[in-house]
């Protein structure tokens, strides 16, 4: 059975054999036949993370008329320029970089909510009518709705009739829960009790889609209710969640009924700026009883 | 979509200008993100004309006849300075050094409108030039860098835009008015940068002497020499040094501009120069063609400024209000705050606030009041990028009791932070127990130690506070 830590010494080894190699050949690396290496080639050292920033920074394109300007370019946008080309295909450094970008989209949408930050946030868990993954990922109805044991266990552990119900849930992106909500979640609440609303029980639902909010709010007969959740991952940031709140939120509603807050996380709204602006805003909700299109007017 | 006025005045060393600016502010966040309000569009809406800046004595403005420039300029525009919500009146080159400067300023921008803020200093001149001129412009549209040129009658201003960040800001004292000719060609008055150069050239200038244009033109060629070291043509001259305006930067050479851009008086006279060789009283003509003989005009691309003389009126009418991050804290009723001085935290000091340390943020805020007499101040960091709940609650707490215990009585705690987090740590401090000051965070600027904030009324339904960064150095 192949598990983590013997992956790590095969890498190790692996590791220490180029070492030795380099070492032997005088800090070199050996002539492996072939087609000699192009003069300036930028070989990206194995032990580096090709996904990073830093390395995605650097310009492929051989020999580029204006390496200043390219490399400002790139800094202004996340899309993979000024990668070059080898003939008419990618570099493997940028083909292994997208491979490697789109396991980190996937690992956001199959893996599950980190547990600790679940219990670390004191967080009581609930999972929606889909059995698994696969099943939440087909059929996008079933992650709407709570079944009855669900229902009563909300009923059972929340207090009623809160002016907030705050939600957080999985989603299509697992990571974009574990990076945000311990930042998020703990400014609002503060910020909302120190205005004096009355903030009802959090908890997290698993296998949850943004109208599952509604059947809650019908549960708790929550005049506002706010989910936090994943959203799908691109090949730029797993990384981003999104807040969906209603006012006086029922099931079968119009979509238009809901206020948004998007682009949560590092390279979008701050994490924390976000839980102090969602205060305001909720409160804004709170105060002319209306959320989505009808607050907007 | 929101507009204001704004009014620009500049006090020069031998100009005078006015104009009036229509600023238009728009929320471009769209419907399911976080408001993101920006000022979309700049308009000069009236320029006055050219006033020469009044004088009593050599040493002293003339503050009534400035006063009635600035009027007349408003009821022609048709204005009150009840219309202007933002501006900036700026001091610049030898006015900036007369013994009466600062009370000049303070008697204008209290006349001309209450949101109108004074500035003064050479690097603060140097900015505001380069963007009036469209330096600052054209080095975001070409991602180049570019250098900004302001000759005036007694100061070169000299701003570096790399990708429109501030590189390099520079002033020496080459000006066109530096020597001054009567009608009969006599000589009036020699500067002291310009005896200077002089002297380093070997030629004596007295008053009364007749005007000799071959050792004028020696003297204007090597103040156009100095310039061509400045920006890293050829080695640094020796002069340099000497002629370094007071209060100004020390200026890093660049590598190699894209593009030059020429604004300021003798501006026009490089781009268009005069066929009459004293045609100002003064050696601007000569200065003009030095120049544009020089190896400035040859060796760069010469950029095409939108304003020359005009440039520093309408940077500081255009381009010294900003605007703050839309997701801010404030109390009411606090606005404007004018003048506050800043004491700007580095990385490592704002480290120890995020880890809840007060000691060494306090040493540095008391130091800081040791040297200067202020009841109020501005704290200001670059900000964490993705903080922690918990480091905030620390760094929240540590801020206001360090400033309970600096601040007097009564005194709001104020914040400027340039990461997006200032919303988070305003909230965060006023629910602190016991806090009963008031609270001003806002973010998405970036000030540096020993500059000073001016901060307007809320705009955009309270989402932004307008804020002017500047200096107030006087020569």
């Amino acid at each position: 059975m192949i598990n983590e830590a013997l992956i790590e010494e095969i890498v190790r080894q692996v590791i220490a054999e180029i070492q030795a190699r380099e070492a032997a050949a005088g800090g070199k690396a050996p002539e492996s036949g072939g087609y000699p290496a192009a003069s300036g080639s930028r070989d990206v050292d194995i032990r580096t993370d090709i996904t990073s920033r830093e390395v995605k920074a650097v310009p492929l394109v051989d020999q580029p008329e204006d390496p200043e300007a390219l490399s400002r370019m790139m800094r202004l946008t996340t899309a993979r320029i000024g990668v070059g080309k080898a003939g008419s295909r990618l570099k493997t450094q940028t083909m292994l970089a997208l491979r490697a970008d789109h396991a980190v989209a996937r690992d956001a949408v199959m893996l599950d909510v980190d547990p600790e930050v679940i219990r670390r946030l004191q967080l009581f868990s609930v999972q929606t009518l889909c059995e698994d993954k696969n099943q939440f990922l087909t059929r996008p109805d079933l992650g709407r709705r709570l079944g009855e044991e669900a229902a009563a266990k909300i009923a059972e552990k929340c207090e009623m009739r809160p002016d907030v119900q705050l939600i957080v849930a999985d989603g299509l992106s697992s990571t974009a829960i574990n990076a945000n909500i311990e930042k998020v979640l703990p400014v609002l609440i503060d910020g909302l009790n120190s205005r004096g609303v009355k903030v009802g029980t959090p908890f997290f639902i698993r296998f949850g889609r943004v109208a599952v909010e509604d059947q809650v709010a019908e549960i708790l007969g929550a005049k506002v209710v706010c989910i936090f959740v994943g959203e799908r991952p691109g090949l730029g940031s797993a990384e981003s969640m999104s807040a969906y709140i209603a006012y006086n939120a029922r099931v079968g509603m119009p979509e238009a009924r809901r206020t948004v807050v998007s682009n949560i996380h590092k390279d979008g709204i701050t994490a924390v700026e976000a839980g102090a602006y969602m205060t305001d805003l909720i409160l804004r909700i709170l105060e002319k009883k209306a959320s989505g299109v009808e607050l907007q007017n | 979509m929101q507009t204001i006025m704004s009014v620009g005045i500049d006090v020069g060393t031998s100009t005078t200008q006015v104009v009036f600016s229509r600023l238009s502010m728009d929320d471009s966040g769209g419907f399911f993100s976080v408001p993101r309000v920006s000022i979309v569009d700049k308009e000069v809406v009236y320029k006055s004309e050219v006033y020469l800046t009044p004088l009593v004595s050599d040493v002293w403005i003339d503050t009534d006849a400035l006063k009635e420039i600035v009027a007349g300029e408003y009821a022609r525009a048709g204005f009150s300075p009840s219309d202007m919500s933002s501006g900036a009146v700026i001091i610049t080159g030898e006015s900036a050094r007369k013994e009466n400067a600062d009370a000049v300023l303070e008697s204008l921008s209290g006349f001309a409108g209450d949101f109108v803020v004074s500035a003064a200093g050479p690097d603060m001149e140097s900015l505001i030039a380069g963007k009036g001129s469209g330096a600052f412009q054209y080095s975001i549209d070409h991602h180049a860098r570019v250098a900004n040129l302001d000759i005036g009658g007694g100061t070169t201003n000299v701003v570096i835009f790399d990708d429109g960040a501030v590189t390099a800001r520079g002033c020496l004292d080459i000006g066109g008015r530096l020597i001054r000719v009567d009608e009969g060609s006599g000589l009036v008055r020699i500067s002291p940068a310009a005896a200077k150069v002089a002297a380093a050239e070997g030629i004596q200038l007295r008053p009364g002497q007749k005007a000799d244009l071959v050792s004028l033109t020696r003297v204007t060629d090597r103040m156009a020499r100095v310039l061509e070291g400045y920006l890293g043509l050829g080695p640094e001259d020796v002069l340099t040094p000497a002629l370094k305006t007071p209060g100004s930067s020390d200026f890093e050479r660049p590598g190699h501009p894209d593009a030059v851009f020429f604004s300021g008086g003798v501006a026009d006279l490089i781009y268009h120069p005069a066929a009459e060789d004293l045609k100002y009283g003064d050696i601007g003509v000569l200065l003009g063609r030095s120049i544009r003989g020089s190896r400035l005009c040859s060796d760069f691309h010469m950029g095409e400024p939108g304003e020359t003389i005009r440039a520093t009126v309408v940077g500081a009418g255009s381009y010294t209000t900003t605007i703050s991050g839309s997701t801010i804290s404030y109390s009411e009723d606090i606005f404007p705050l004018k003048n506050i001085p800043v004491v700007k935290l580095d990385e490592a000091l704002q480290a120890s606030l995020f880890r809840g340390e007060k000691d060494e943020v306090a040493a540095r805020i008391r130091w800081y009041q040791a040297q200067n007499d202020v009841s109020l101040l501005i704290l200001a960091m670059p900000g964490k990028r993705d903080p922690g709940y918990g480091e905030m609650k620390l760094a929240a707490a540590a801020i206001y009791e360090i400033m309970d215990q600096l601040l007097p009585a009564g005194a709001p705690v104020l914040l400027v932070i340039e990461c997006d987090i200032a919303k988070a740590m305003g909230q965060m401090i006023r629910q602190l127990p016991g806090m009963d000051r008031q609270v001003v965070a806002i973010d998405s600027i970036q000030v540096s130690d020993g500059e000073y904030v001016d901060m307007g009324r809320p705009l955009m339904n309270g989402m932004v506070i307008p804020v002017v960064v500047k200096t107030l150095i006087f020569g």
